[in-house]
């Protein structure tokens, strides 16, 4: 039972106590005072009649006419006159009344008519003793009609303070409200903080809740912020802030490979032309303010980009990975002009500084050979002399050449519902499934390949038709959910969380599938929700409402902007492919990887490790405290 | 438990016994009476209240002989005088240790106070009647008559009463009583409830008459 409904009920039965108390205590002194009035009215009564009758002539006729007389115009139940020998010389009688009050009422409160005696005298004798007694049902009648007056006030009163404890119950009741809804956010994992209510026992309650919650937070902080530096010690490098060489051929290995990379890129390559040089002739520090210039001009051409990956690969070496750019000239025409401007302060004495070299990628291709053809382009460009760049130009199969032969294929693969899911399990530590991932697959000419979402999803975004292509997917979900048992899991791009018209139609088509929402697992990457971090806080909020689970997917890369997401009650973090590629060799990764359980624990979260590709990466991550884990070695065994 | 039944048990017991002894004992407590007497009135009205006491002690065991005791005793001992003279207000109905004090009474105050003597003595109050009389003052012819209350004894409910009266020393039956013509009478009976002792409601009943009065206050210094 709830305590407000306690309380009500307390109420209750304290004013029925009160009414049942009061209205037996007056009840009975009612009926006692009655009784009193009853005898007084015949002591006077009998009295009377025999002062009177003691003056009249003893007769037979009247004395019987006068106790005629009194008896039939007053209420009386008996008057007897007994002779001094106790014979009965006149007696009347009335038994009946015209009062109407119930029998259970006079048995309850029983009021009796004590009956008043006097002595009648005929000169000095004796002539006998009238016993007169009222008729007990008048006071009864008057009880009952008390009784009923009194129930009217008690009622009257009841209601009265039902309502005054109603106004009263609700001002308990709100700060009660919010301690409560508090707790229910902490319990699903939202790490909220309140205002502190008036009411002291719930002050203590609401700060002890709000000190736990700001400590659980602080803690999730401080280790996110752990992890940052750890991070940046691990992967990048100290003087220019870039990516290191491992860091870099992690993730690029993992574009290539990715089904949710862009099909196409360029992947440039810098050099400075001689380091050791440089540093005798400029100074270590002045070198190293070179290096900085140049990891400057790296970062303003990663910055609005996040798909962009830039390194410092070794001393003198600098890479950039771009996916989805075309055009490997404009990319290193571009870089060539930033660090122009930027190093080359006075005039007519140039420096031979760095060569630039860049080729496109297809999704797929050996990162060996990729790297060899960069190498190839720089040789080039060293040739063409001091500071110049050679680019080779693209080669790949294109599916379509503008916008709107894009936005046509796009809007028809729709229309049609070509457009699928390829299902990938998810298995907890015990190597039982947790859920499985689907990954979108579109069809863009009818009978034509099916495309994954790194083909498509880069023009989708620039033509903003990532919402109902998330959308479809998100009815394709509840299709396979209705027909199979099991969780799924489906991702939502960066862009469409963002879409308010979006936001409103998932949650409309969820609430029609209210039943299968618990079932639904959603996962938004992470640069995405943090950079979106206002829509996707509202997509949580949305999403857990109905039942859904959110997650955040290629965790790991963006630790100093993870704070913000720990009182959004997430449920999962699937971890970037590149921290678990090779994670058996990688002590560096394992630290980090470890700390991001403990980071993620703390607050209740899951952490799903992705893209696991052999035996010994599965050990080294399950020994690090990972909850979740996928990838082709997952699959394998699940098959 | 058997403790709680036990000291409620003793209590029932006091209670009844207590009562037992109360309707028992329809004498007056003089232990009591004296040292109120005493320490309400001083040595005086102690002397008057144990010259009372030893005038009821002293009497036979016949009822004649306690009438004529008991009236020759307060006819004596007390003067007649009217309440506005004793009291300063025109009725007031005084209790035996107050015409004691005083030593004057009024007529209703005689009547009382032998009254009270004669159920001390043992008498059955049926047979004792307060009688409201009128008086003729003045020998036969006289016409004037004046309110006046005696107390008449009843030997047996259908006899003649006699009629103790503080206007004359002997207690004449009421045939040799001209000069007396009885308008109303009653007993404590009458007044309190008939047979039954007074409970709480007929004590709040009766408070209002003079008579219940004047025995609630007689009660109170003694007097069963």
């Amino acid at each position: 039972m709830s305590l407000v409904r306690q309380l009500w009920l307390a109420i209750a039965l304290i004013t029925a106590t009160i009414f049942a108390g009061a209205f037996m205590v007056s009840m009975l002194s009612a009926s006692s005072y009655l009784e009193q009035e009853l005898q007084r009215k015949n002591i006077d009564n009998a009295n009377s009649l025999a002062l009177s009758m003691s003056q009249q002539t003893k007769d037979e006729v009247t004395v019987e006419l006068q106790v005629a007389a009194l008896f039939d115009s007053g209420h009386y139940q008996s008057i007897t006159v007994y002779a001094p020998d106790k014979s009965v010389l006149i007696e009347r009688i009335q038994e009946r009344s015209d009062a109407k009050v119930p029998e259970w009422f006079v048995h309850l409160f029983p009021i009796q008519s004590i009956p008043g005696q006097a002595q009648i005298t005929d000169g000095w004798k004796q002539f006998g003793t009238i016993v007169l007694i009222s008729h007990n049902r008048f006071a009864h009648q008057a009880l009952w009609q008390q009784a009923w007056s009194m129930l009217m006030w008690f009622t009257v009163i009841g209601v009265l303070s039902g309502f005054i404890g109603m106004l009263a119950l609700r001002a308990i009741k709100r700060p009660l409200a919010a301690v409560v809804d508090q707790a229910k956010a902490i319990s699903e994992r939202r790490f909220l903080t309140i205002t502190e209510p008036k009411t002291p026992e719930l002050k203590s309650v609401v700060r002890a809740m709000n000190d736990m919650v700001s400590r659980v937070k602080n803690m999730f902080a401080d280790e996110a912020r752990r992890l940052d530096l750890l991070q940046q010690q691990i992967n990048f490098d100290s003087v220019t802030g870039l990516g290191n060489r491992d860091y870099f051929m992690g993730r690029t290995r993992e574009i290539l490979s990715s089904e949710k990379s862009a099909p196409t890129g360029v992947l440039l390559l810098l050099r400075l032309t001689d380091l050791a040089e440089l540093n005798t002739q400029l100074g270590h520090a002045e070198t190293d303010q070179l290096l900085k210039v140049i990891g400057n001009a790296f970062n303003k051409l990663t910055e609005n980009a996040p798909e962009r990956l830039s390194a410092r690969l070794k001393g003198a070496d600098f890479a950039l990975l771009a996916p989805s750019v075309e055009n490997a000239a404009s990319l290193a025409q571009q870089l060539s002009e930033f660090l122009a401007s930027a190093t080359q302060p006075q005039e007519g004495t140039e420096l031979d500084l760095f060569h630039i070299g860049a080729v496109p990628y297809n999704r797929g291709d050996q990162l060996g050979n990729l790297l060899t053809a960069a190498d190839q382009a720089l040789a080039i460009a060293e040739n063409k002399g001091a500071n110049s760049w050679h680019a080779e130009a693209n080669s790949h199969f294109q599916i379509a050449s503008g916008n709107d032969d894009w936005r046509e294929l796009l809007t028809n693969a729709l229309a049609n519902a070509r457009l699928k899911l390829v299902m990938y399990p998810v298995n907890n530590n015990h190597g039982e499934l947790l859920h499985q991932e689907g990954m979108v697959r579109l069809q863009a000419k009818p009978e034509g390949d099916w495309l994954s979402a790194g083909d498509f999803m880069p023009m989708a975004a620039r033509l903003e038709l990532t919402g109902p292509i998330d959308l479809s997917v998100v009815q394709h979900a509840l299709l396979q959910l209705k027909a199979h048992p099991g969780q799924l899991a489906i991702n939502l791009a960066a862009e469409t969380i963002a879409d308010w018209k979006f936001r409103n139609d998932l949650s409309t088509l969820l609430r029609n599938n209210h039943d299968l929402c618990s079932r639904l697992w959603f996962e938004v990457g992470e640069y995405g929700a943090i950079k979106q971090y206002e829509a996707f806080r509202d997509l949580c909020a949305t999403l857990k409402q109905l039942g859904c689970k959110v997650g955040i997917e290629h965790f790991g890369h963006h630790l100093h902007g993870v704070q913000k997401l720990s009182d959004l009650g997430l449920d999962y973090f699937k971890l970037d492919a590149s921290l678990v590629r090779n994670i058996d060799q990688n002590t560096g990764n394992q630290n980090l990887i470890k700390g991001l359980c403990r980071m993620a624990h703390s607050i209740g979260t899951i952490v799903i490790a992705v893209g696991i590709k052999n035996q010994s990466e599965q050990e080294t991550l399950l020994e690090l405290g990972i909850d979740g884990l996928t990838g082709p070695a997952i699959s394998k065994s699940n098959r | 438990m058997h403790q709680k039944l036990r000291i409620a048990t003793s209590i029932l017991l006091i209670v009844l016994a207590t009562v037992w002894f109360a309707r028992q004992s329809q004498s007056i407590d003089f232990e009591q009476l004296e040292q109120i007497a005493a320490k309400r009135y001083g040595n005086e009205a102690l002397q008057a209240v144990h010259s009372w006491r030893i005038a009821l002690e002293n009497t036979g065991k016949k009822e004649n002989e306690q009438l004529k005791a008991v009236n020759t005793f307060f006819n004596q001992q007390i003067l007649f005088e009217d309440d506005k003279v004793i009291w300063g207000q025109s009725d007031y109905w005084a209790t035996p240790l107050e015409i004691l004090w005083k030593g004057s009474a009024d007529c209703e105050d005689f009547a009382i106070a032998k009254y009270v003597s004669l159920k001390a003595l043992g008498i059955a109050p049926e047979k004792l009647r307060l009688t409201y009389v009128k008086a003729r003052i003045g020998g036969p012819s006289s016409d004037f008559f004046q309110a006046h209350m005696v107390l008449a004894y009843y030997a047996n409910p259908n006899d003649e009463p006699m009629i103790l009266d503080n206007l004359i020393t002997d207690i004449r039956p009421a045939s040799r009583r001209q000069d007396l013509i009885p308008i109303f009478s009653f007993n404590a009976e009458g007044l309190w409830v008939a047979g039954a002792g007074p409970s709480p409601q007929a004590s709040g009943t009766s408070r209002l008459s003079r008579w219940k009065d004047v025995l609630e206050r007689m009660k109170a210094d003694g007097y069963q």
